[in-house]
């Protein structure tokens, strides 16, 4: 009972003392001192603010202890004093600042000591500062001040003499005179960087501007947006000048280097469009690996590679997840490539890429998740791998073994019962009778068939006897002239031989009539004449006029004058009549070749 | 003597007729393939597949033929050859059936899947004429379309029946038979153009040019199929130009692929 009681108060005071000496011991961690100075290049003479910054959860703090300052005076040892309370999520914290005046009284690069301060009992030193003491009039009569406008835009760049697919950290950096103040600015869309992949960090909270000197000059600067740059091939290559337009004005007084970056709108507002210099970047080849295992990453990365699961089923996927996480080109890497056992089947692999771009850095993961599928049991291996990447900093390529990769895979009960294309083959061979082909040696060739050109020449001659045979008949109705033509020795072969008939039935006169018509009208219609009206004369005259043969010509005449004249001759015999009609039938016959 | 002589012709006979008998037993395909058949069951697959090539080599096929080579190729895990058989087995009618049901198989046993780009509408029907129908065949059917329509032209000209139905009725059967002789003439040009093949080795890179040294355009795997270029290819020897079925051209070696 004794002993229970005890160890019960043991713990009460053990959890009392966790509970309140916790938050305690984690304000004590949280209290930060820090020093800065108003600006690090100054002229001798010049006035300069050292502040001394607390910020944290404690009770008491003491005045910072000043040190000795060589080669500046200290104006005052009171300081200015300003102090705020912040509560933020039951969390209070307290910032106390203090503000002492320095004058530099001699030209050289000095440090502003280490600052002590008591705050709760414990003593908290700030780091030292660099400052830059420069002569006025020294500085003044430079050549290079009067070259440099009131307000310019420059391209700064981390380094000048990168490696392929090294992450360069380019400010675009606005300049301006004391006196200007820049109200907004608006960058020119368009900007290319050419061998480079380029990925616009971010950056937290609006520019600030710092005062610096420019060959004794005093400007102030402000970095308006950041940059990562990659350059993707070796050799010089050019960052072209990024453009931006502001919106500037001239201030009443610019001498406070604490004011805001922009400033309220005023009348003499007007707006410029300013230019960076090109900047060129020697990017020089990364140095030959030996081996295959280099990934094409270059900053500095953590990689790892893990399986889903150390045991499945045929045929349900593994993923092997292969994974790149650090600062640098993460985009721009390969996924390496596995010596995968016999009897897996790979898919594509996916990929997913975070970036992370605060901390004027691009950092983050890329991860290439292979799925495979095994076909059959067994336990696999996929061998231990390689991987390297280009560490820029330290100059070297570093090497990381990725650890082999053991898993099972047992049979798929399911499988089995349900898919026979899971396990057994599907066919069997034939053995029994099979029909078969000759195979043709030769490839057909179309042009090379008899049928082809047969069925292709028969219907083309029958179409053109067909048409030639449609035309004559069109031409036949529709051509008088070459219808009387066509049909002229038909009709007086056919008068002739009425002619004959007429004759044998004793009428002599019709008879030579029809001889007559028989001629006449074979004339008429080769000629396209007139059927009637005309004299014998009439015919014998377009004869003549077709240069028809003389003999011919006056055969023709002789017979229609005897046809003429036979009505006066009444011992006309039938068998004259036939001789005319033979002497006819000859003659047409003659003028139908050239008629 | 005369029977002496007589015994002599008789045995000359039956000698001539034993052995030319028996050399037509050994040439038989049916024969060859039995033998080649009874080796499979007994599990001896290159013994049968030294047969079955001997038929190929003469030319005389069957699909049973080609799907028991690549039956056999399957078991000897010769898988790219396999297919290549199951492919030429599944352009019979009577293996068909079979002959998918194996290639299905088989597909699922590659290692590396490839993506396929779908085929253009004018190529599948160029295939579907090439596979079904056929050059000759279509070319048979455009002539005879042909014929038809100038002979009810011919009739338009000369009946007086039905006149415009008849010239239109004619001009469409022409214009049909000028589209399938067309036709006709492209599939046999597609033909006798491209073929598919299909990859039998491991893995082999395809390369821009026909050289070792040339860059290379993709990696192929067993069992990829690839439709070669029978013209470009003329230029080389040793190698083919391929298209690949994701879209992608290079060059093959000749003794990766097997053409079919």
């Amino acid at each position: 009972m004794r002993k229970i009681g005890k160890a019960f108060y043991t713990v009460g005071f053990f959890l009392v003392f966790v509970l309140l000496g916790s938050p305690f011991s984690w304000a004590q961690s949280n209290v930060s001192v820090e020093a800065s100075l108003s600006q690090t290049t100054v002229y001798t003479g010049e006035r300069v603010s050292l502040s001394i910054s607390i910020s944290g959860n404690f009770n008491n703090v003491s005045r910072p202890e000043l040190p000795q300052f060589e080669n500046f005076r200290l104006l005052s040892d009171n300081p200015s004093t300003s102090r705020s309370y912040r509560y933020v999520n039951g969390q209070s914290t307290v910032s106390y600042t203090y503000s002492y005046y320095l004058i530099a009284q001699k030209q050289g690069e000095y440090q502003i000591p280490s600052v002590s301060v008591s705050i709760d009992g414990e003593t908290y030193t700030t780091d030292t500062i660099p400052v830059n003491v420069i002569d006025q009039s020294e500085s003044a009569t430079s050549d290079d001040s009067s070259g440099r406008p009131d307000i310019f835009l420059k391209l700064e760049v981390s380094d000048k003499q990168p490696v392929t697919g090294q992450q360069v950290i380019t400010d675009v950096i606005l300049y301006f005179r004391d006196g200007l103040e820049v109200n907004s600015y608006q960058p020119v869309p368009g900007w290319k960087a050419e061998g480079f992949w380029k990925e616009e960090l971010e950056n937290s909270g609006r520019p600030r501007a710092e005062s610096t000197v420019l060959n004794g000059i005093r400007y102030r600067k402000a970095r308006l947006l950041q940059f990562s740059l990659f350059p993707t091939k070796s050799g010089e290559l050019e960052i072209s000048p990024y453009k931006i337009v502001v919106a500037v004005r001239s201030a009443r007084s610019g001498n406070d280097p604490f004011s805001s970056f922009f400033s309220g709108f005023g009348s003499n507002q007007r707006e410029v469009e300013l230019s960076s210099d090109p900047i060129t970047v020697d990017v020089q080849s990364l140095s030959p690996t030996d081996d295959a295992t280099y990934i094409g990453a270059v900053g500095n990365f953590d990689i790892s590679r893990s399986i889903s699961t150390s045991n499945a089923l045929v045929g349900e996927s593994i993923e092997i997840e292969t994974r790149v996480r650090g600062s640098g080109n993460i985009p721009l890497i390969s996924k390496p490539n596995y010596n995968l056992p016999e009897g897996l089947e790979i898919y594509e692999p996916q990929e997913n890429t975070r970036l992370n771009r605060r901390n004027s850095t691009i950092s983050g993961s890329k991860s290439f998740t292979d799925v495979i599928i095994a076909r059959s049991p067994g336990n696999y291996t996929i061998p231990a791998k390689k991987v390297s990447y280009y560490n820029a900093s330290r100059n070297q390529y570093i090497t990381t073994t990725l650890e082999a990769l053991t898993f099972s895979i047992d049979e798929n009960p399911e499988a089995i019962a349900g898919s026979e294309s899971s396990g057994q083959f599907p066919v069997s061979p034939i053995t029994g009778l099979a029909s078969w082909v000759v195979l043709s040696p030769e490839p057909a060739n179309l042009l090379g068939l008899w049928w082809f050109w047969t069925g292709l020449i028969i219907p083309l001659i029958i179409g053109g006897g067909a048409y030639w045979r449609k035309s004559y008949a069109d031409k036949m109705e529709t051509d008088t002239a070459f219808a009387r033509s066509v049909k002229a020795s038909d009709k007086a072969q056919q008068r002739l031989e009425d002619a004959v008939d007429v004759s044998e039935q004793g009428d002599i006169k019709q008879a030579y009539n029809l001889l007559q018509k028989a001629i006449t009208g074979f004339i008429s219609d080769r000629l396209n004449m007139p059927e009637a009206g005309l004299s014998n004369q009439d015919y014998i005259d377009a004869l003549k006029e077709q240069n028809i043969e003389e003999n011919l010509v006056k055969n023709v005449h002789m017979l229609l004058e005897k046809c003429a004249t036979i009505s006066y001759a009444p011992d006309t015999t039938h068998a004259y009549l036939k001789s005319h009609v033979g002497l006819a039938e000859s003659t047409l016959e003659k003028l139908q070749k050239v008629l | 003597m005369f029977t002496n002589r007589f015994s002599k012709i008789f045995l000359f006979l039956f000698l001539f007729g034993g052995f030319t008998t028996l050399s037509f037993a050994q040439q038989n395909p049916q024969a060859l393939f039995d033998d080649a058949n009874e080796m499979i069951q007994k599990d001896n697959y290159q013994q049968a597949l030294s047969l079955y090539q001997k038929l190929e080599d003469r030319n005389t096929v069957s699909g049973a033929l080609y799907l028991n080579m690549g039956i056999s190729y399957q078991r000897i895990d010769s898988l790219g050859v396999a297919k290549y058989y199951f492919l030429k087995a599944s352009q019979f009618e009577e293996t068909e059936q079979q002959a998918k049901k194996a290639l299905e198989f088989v597909e699922s046993r590659f290692s590396r899947q490839s993506a396929v780009l779908p085929k253009l509408p004018w190529d599948i029907a160029t295939d579907w004429l090439q596979e079904h129908v056929g050059a000759q065949n279509l070319l048979l059917i455009g002539i005879i379309t042909l014929n038809i329509g100038i002979f009810i032209f011919i009739a338009y000209w000369f009946l007086q029946v039905y006149p415009n139905a008849l010239r239109i009725v004619g001009l469409s059967f022409v214009v049909a038979a000028l589209f399938i002789i067309t036709s006709s003439f492209y599939t046999q040009y597609i033909s006798d153009r491209y073929s598919k093949a299909v990859m039998v080795t491991e893995k082999v890179p395809v390369l821009e040019e026909p050289s070792e040294e040339a860059s290379i355009v993709s990696r192929a795997y067993e069992g990829y199929t690839f439709t070669v270029d029978h013209r470009r290819s003329q230029s080389e020897q040793e190698w083919t130009y391929v298209r690949m079925s994701n879209g992608l051209y290079g060059w093959i070696p000749n003794s990766e692929i097997l053409i079919l």
